[in-house]
């Protein structure tokens, strides 16, 4: 029995988080919230996720990729959401999984490479259809290809046939566009109903593990406040009101770190329980990141609540990936169908 | 990622599924059986049984041979639990002293005790109970009064102990005294092996709100120890007893998900039997409570691989109790959710079948214990609020 990562995996993480912590801390993530105008898509941080693999995890070693799994992908979101780190790391990573998945051998050949290596940015959406409107594309202003639905399956849009009109979002932490696409767009010959369901499940994960790494880095920064912060002559921290709940906190996320890390395996090994398996990641990491982010502004008090405080980023990236790919109850009905 | 089992484990697997299926009684598993016996008809059935299986090899799974135990893996011991509860066969009448008793004996025992105490447990010649809770001393259990005075080669016990499980059937009990007169908290306490068959020992049953009687109380009125049956050092009983408490962070919470899972399959049938399956918020609640019996399964997995790798989970144990009391708990209240007003009754009439409600309402009930007994629910979060996250005490 061995359900933990490895050490590999381990480092992986550790180097995404050391990564941020030095040169992309919440002063760099603040300056992307504040240029609300700009882009979301900071050169340097690009430039480390194209140089330390972080977009090659799971292009294939044929196609220039580190040829590894959904593990070692959602060890990454999971970083990346404790960083509440801006760029359009998943949309790259979902469209070359759909290339991969789906794609055929001149497709692969021709975006993979330049995916794994930060020479092109992807996006990804399961909402609208080509032709016709993608509402709410993750960093689909800056995408050079984007993979959507079209028909009964998916299809490449590349640069040049979409027109991109950026949304204003409450979460600065990342930037969205609504998409107009006229043609259909490049067919993925192998999308299958099961492929898009598995591309689904890809993404939901990989959402998931971020929630997961929002939720862990909101109660830990919460914890190191409420151990300083004093009222009454005491640490607020000493207070059982505050304790019980951030005792339950710990535990809830540590559920749903556990839930991301298996529904990955499940996915990659293809496993029976797979949809469970995602289902009940999603639902735990959705609910136990809204609670985390909105603990931890209420208990770091009324600073918690200023601009001035980052339980904001926290707070409003819950927000938009509590929903993406259906929230909490969404997932709730599904398991449902699945167990009664 | 690897989530199987050795060979070596999974050929014990299919020898212990072998043994139980030739060895349980089939109208044991008849709906009612159990709850038709009296309880010292029960007891005395389940304890034969039980040494049965223990002369067939099948006790002490991680317990090292020359102890009488199998010898075998974490991985062993994870699938004994999760077969037992597939197979519906009887629980163990000794599970202090399985549990708790006999790895600290292992660990800090004299020679001579663990001659003297694993064998006969291990073959239910002796029913050990556990003395630790006091009227006056729960979840601040070093409140505790219970005396011992040293009189020539013995000491004397006076004092009362209670929730103390299977107190009327119990031989002997290992009981937290205060042998240090005037010690304060957690100095100057023993744990002394108190033989509970002598005219000093009163053990009563207490009815419990569920109409069981599992647990007791037990008077201590001058009974009689040999100061030589003391586990660890005299006066250090406390840390005995942190020692003792540690060996319930084992892996069995694997075993807990399936008997939980299976509770929940069954009270999605009722809900389909009633036809309230289609219910959008029953099936948002039932949703909910197998989300957390999901992560339950993953993180008594994540155990199993801690346990596997010799590491020691320490306070991390009060998030597994935290995450199996309370999803326990979720789960019979949604139970009570979908049967309303008709959860209260006996038996009820679906489609002129008859379905009798006592077993559910027996779980029902008990799931109000478990988050209270072995650590209430708020002692765990202190635990892990402190212990854990370093929140100031």
């Amino acid at each position: 029995m061995f359900f933990a990562l490895t050490s590999d995996q381990q480092e992986f993480g550790a180097a995404v988080r050391g990564y941020l912590a030095d040169r992309f801390d919440t002063d760099a993530v603040r300056a992307v919230v504040d240029d609300q105008d700009g882009d979301g898509h900071p050169a340097s941080l690009w430039k480390a996720a194209a140089e330390q693999g972080w977009l090659a995890v799971t292009v294939p070693e044929e196609n220039d990729g580190l040829g590894l799994g959904l593990i070692e992908a959602q060890v990454i979101a999971r970083a990346l959401g404790a960083g509440v780190a801006p760029g359009p790391w998943r949309g790259t990573v979902l469209a070359a999984e759909a290339i991969r998945l789906a794609g055929s051998d001149e497709q692969k050949a021709a975006w993979l490479p330049r995916l794994a290596a930060g020479d092109a940015v992807g996006a990804f959406t399961l909402r609208g259809a080509t032709p016709g409107t993608l509402p709410n594309v993750e960093y689909g202003a800056v995408a050079d290809v984007i993979v959507a639905r079209s028909g009964d399956g998916l299809a490449l849009v590349e640069k040049g046939a979409f027109t991109a009109t950026p949304l204003r979002s409450y979460d600065g932490t990342a930037r969205v566009a609504s998409v107009e696409v006229e043609g259909a767009g490049e067919a993925l010959p192998g999308a299958t109903a099961e492929v898009a369901a598995e591309l689904e499940a890809r993404a939901t994960v990989l959402v998931a593990a971020d929630l997961t790494g929002v939720a862990r880095e909101a109660l830990s920064r919460t914890v190191a406040y409420d151990r300083e912060r004093e009222q009454f002559g005491v640490p607020v921290g000493s207070f059982q009101a505050i304790k019980h709940a951030l005792a339950d906190l710990h535990v809830g996320i540590t559920m749903a770190e556990h839930a991301s890390l298996y529904a990955a395996h499940a996915v990659d090994e293809k496993q029976d329980d797979a949809a469970l398996a995602v289902a009940v990641a999603k639902a735990k990491a959705s609910d136990v990141a809204l609670q985390a982010t909105a603990a931890m502004i209420q208990y770091h008090g009324g600073i918690g609540f200023t601009w001035e405080h980052e339980a904001h980023f926290f707070y409003k990236r819950a927000k938009r990936l509590a929903g993406q790919y259906g929230d909490g109850d969404a997932q709730r009905e599904k398991i449902a169908t699945l167990t009664i | 990622m690897d989530l199987s089992y050795t060979a070596a484990e999974e050929e014990f697997r299919n020898e212990l599924r072998s043994w139980l299926q030739a060895n349980i009684p089939a109208e044991w598993k008849a709906p009612g059986f159990w709850e038709s016996l009296d309880d010292d008809e029960s007891f005395r059935l389940r304890r034969d049984w039980e040494r049965d299986k223990a002369l067939a090899g099948f006790a002490g799974i991680q317990w090292p041979t020359e102890f009488g135990g199998r010898g075998g893996t974490p991985g062993m011991k994870a699938i004994y639990d999760v077969e037992m509860v597939l197979a519906d066969a009887p629980r163990t009448v000794n599970p202090l002293g399985l549990t708790f008793l006999a790895p600290t004996v292992m660990a800090i025992g004299t020679d001579a005790q663990r001659k003297e105490i694993i064998g006969p447990m291990l073959r239910n010649e002796v029913i050990w109970c556990q003395g630790f809770s006091e009227p006056g001393a729960g979840s601040d259990l070093a409140a505790l009064t219970t005396k011992g005075v040293r009189d020539g080669d013995d000491f004397v016990v006076n004092g009362q102990k209670v929730w103390t499980t299977n107190a009327v059937h119990g031989d002997k009990i290992f009981t937290l005294v205060r042998t240090e007169q005037g010690s304060q908290k957690h100095r100057g306490i023993s744990m002394l092996l108190i033989d509970m068959n002598q005219p000093g020992v009163d053990a009563r049953p207490l009815k419990q709100m569920s109409g069981a009687s599992e647990f007791g109380e037990v008077f201590f009125d001058d009974a009689r120890v040999a100061a030589t049956d003391v586990l660890g050092e005299i006066g250090e009983g406390w840390r005995t007893a942190m020692l003792l408490l540690s060996f319930e962070r084992g892996a069995s919470g694997i075993s807990q998900y399936t008997e939980f899972r299976r509770q929940y399959d069954e009270i999605a049938a009722v809900a389909k039997a009633l036809g309230k399956d289609e219910d959008p918020v029953l099936r948002g609640k039932l949703a909910r409570v197998l989300t957390e019996l999901e992560c339950l399964r993953l993180h008594s997995m994540y155990v199993l691989t801690r346990t596997e790798q010799g590491k020691d989970l320490g306070f991390e144990a009060s998030m597994t109790k935290l995450q199996w009391s309370e999803a326990f708990q979720d789960l019979w209240e949604v139970y009570d959710d979908i049967l309303g007003e008709d959860a209260t009754l006996e038996s009820l009439s679906i489609d002129g079948t008859d379905f009798d409600l006592r077993p559910m309402n027996a779980q029902a009930m008990w799931s109000r214990s478990v988050t209270i007994w072995g650590g209430s629910s708020q002692v765990q979060r202190n635990v892990t609020a402190e212990r854990v996250l370093g929140l100031p005490r």
